[in-house]
């Protein structure tokens, strides 16, 4: 059997393959000439020119992007004892409405406390991962959408990406209590798109 | 490659746009727009949308020196803030409703980073061939061959594992050959036999 071309390519960047691949591929024509082409179509990517300059200067509108990001800073601390105070109010408001919202204790109650059980970021991760996967299983987004579940859907949904912005900002290998947070967070709210992308998809089911 | 190893800047004009000098900062401008362009048009082949992401890209860096605490290299600062952001457009719930508005401009995307002036026919082809990949797939080829991301960094950055990683370069190897060879040979790597 011919090596596979996952196992070319770790062959081609020093990555560790069984010796009985290595031997094969040694042996074989076929298998050598394939990984000669991987090899070769990596130099050929990186032997493409760059982006060609643009048409118009951008750094002017860089300038006042970038002042225009500096303004509001200075307005928000002005501002910033009424906004905290907003927050807080927003808070406490959007608390109570989670409260009076929550399905019984047995659904909504599980993964905090299981996850209480088990805080190992590892742990976490391989659920992040099992998660991400019971989403891709479900059928596509239908193109006619309810708002009451589109609308929590995309707020998840960004809830996701920004989480996942904080811990590219954390490092790949970060393992401190704010990564373990982050990855805590993460399952959670994925646990809870995978759940309102269940209940869309029954809807487009019926 | 992007070019971001040649387009170091000294310690001393980074500092001195940490502390808001406007022309160190446009400076940095200077030395690492092309980088970034180039970056974000590869992950993003749809050039007005590498265009704006390529400027949030500077506004983020220019207000966010502070940041940098010098201990790795300034350029690698600014990709991995390039990258994150590509990164986060292709995955945006956003950007996925409008993938087909993108699909229909024609003439707003040619389908090649280096808009067109790729030196030869094969390097033409090669820029189309990876513009046709999927948004996920081009992204890890890009990363790991060019950029020399490995496979655990991407997996993090793509919010998966270094095997997710493996398994998408190895896609979109298969898939750029059967775009740039298509009556190439299949064979190698597929168990047509039990020996060679």
């Amino acid at each position: 059997m011919h090596a596979r071309l996952d196992q070319l390519l770790s062959l081609r960047d020093g990555a560790p393959v069984s010796a009985e691949v290595r031997a094969h591929v040694d042996s074989c024509p076929a298998c050598a000439a394939s990984l000669a082409r991987a090899d070769a179509l990596r130099t050929r990517m990186r032997a493409l020119p760059p982006a060609p300059e643009p048409a118009a200067d951008g750094w002017a509108a860089v300038r006042e992007r970038v002042a225009a990001a500096r303004e509001p800073r200075r307005a928000r601390s002005r501002i910033g004892p009424f906004a905290a105070a907003a927050s807080v109010g927003a808070l406490a408001l959007f608390a109570a409405l989670r409260w009076l919202e929550s399905p019984p204790p047995a659904t909504i109650g599980s993964a905090p406390t299981v996850l209480a059980a088990s805080e190992e970021l590892d742990d976490l991760r391989a659920r992040s991962r099992a998660l991400e996967s019971a989403l891709a299983a479900l059928p596509d987004r239908p193109a006619v959408e309810r708002a009451g579940t589109s609308v929590p859907i995309e707020s998840l949904e960004a809830q996701v990406q920004w989480l996942d912005h904080q811990l590219s900002v954390a490092g790949a290998d970060g393992r401190g209590p704010e990564a373990q947070r982050l990855w805590r967070n993460r399952v959670e709210v994925m646990n809870s798109l995978v759940q309102l992308r269940y209940v869309e998809a029954q809807h487009v089911v019926y | 490659m992007s070019g971001f190893s040649d387009s170091d800047l000294s310690p001393d004009t980074v500092a001195m746009a940490r502390a808001g000098v406007a022309e160190a900062q446009e400076a940095v401008y200077r030395a690492f727009q092309r980088p970034v362009r180039s970056l974000a048009r590869r992950l993003v082949p749809h050039a007005p949308t590498a265009e704006d992401l390529s400027q949030d890209v500077f506004v983020e860096v220019l207000t966010s020196l502070h940041q940098y605490d010098g201990r790795g290299s300034f350029a690698g600062w600014v990709r991995s803030i390039t990258v994150r952001k590509c990164l986060m457009h292709l995955r945006s719930p956003w950007r996925r409703g409008l993938s087909w508005v993108e699909s229909l401009a024609p003439g707003e995307a040619d389908g090649t980073a280096s808009g067109g002036a790729a030196s030869g026919g094969d390097a033409l082809d090669l820029e189309r061939a990876l513009a046709r990949l999927g948004a996920t797939a081009r992204a890890v080829v890009w990363l790991h061959d060019v950029e020399g991301y490995t496979h655990a960094e991407i997996g993090a950055l793509l919010g998966g594992t270094a095997s997710f990683s493996k398994s998408q370069l190895a896609r979109a190897h298969a898939r750029l050959r059967d775009l740039l060879e298509p009556d190439g040979v299949k064979t190698p790597c597929m168990p047509v036999s039990t020996s060679c």
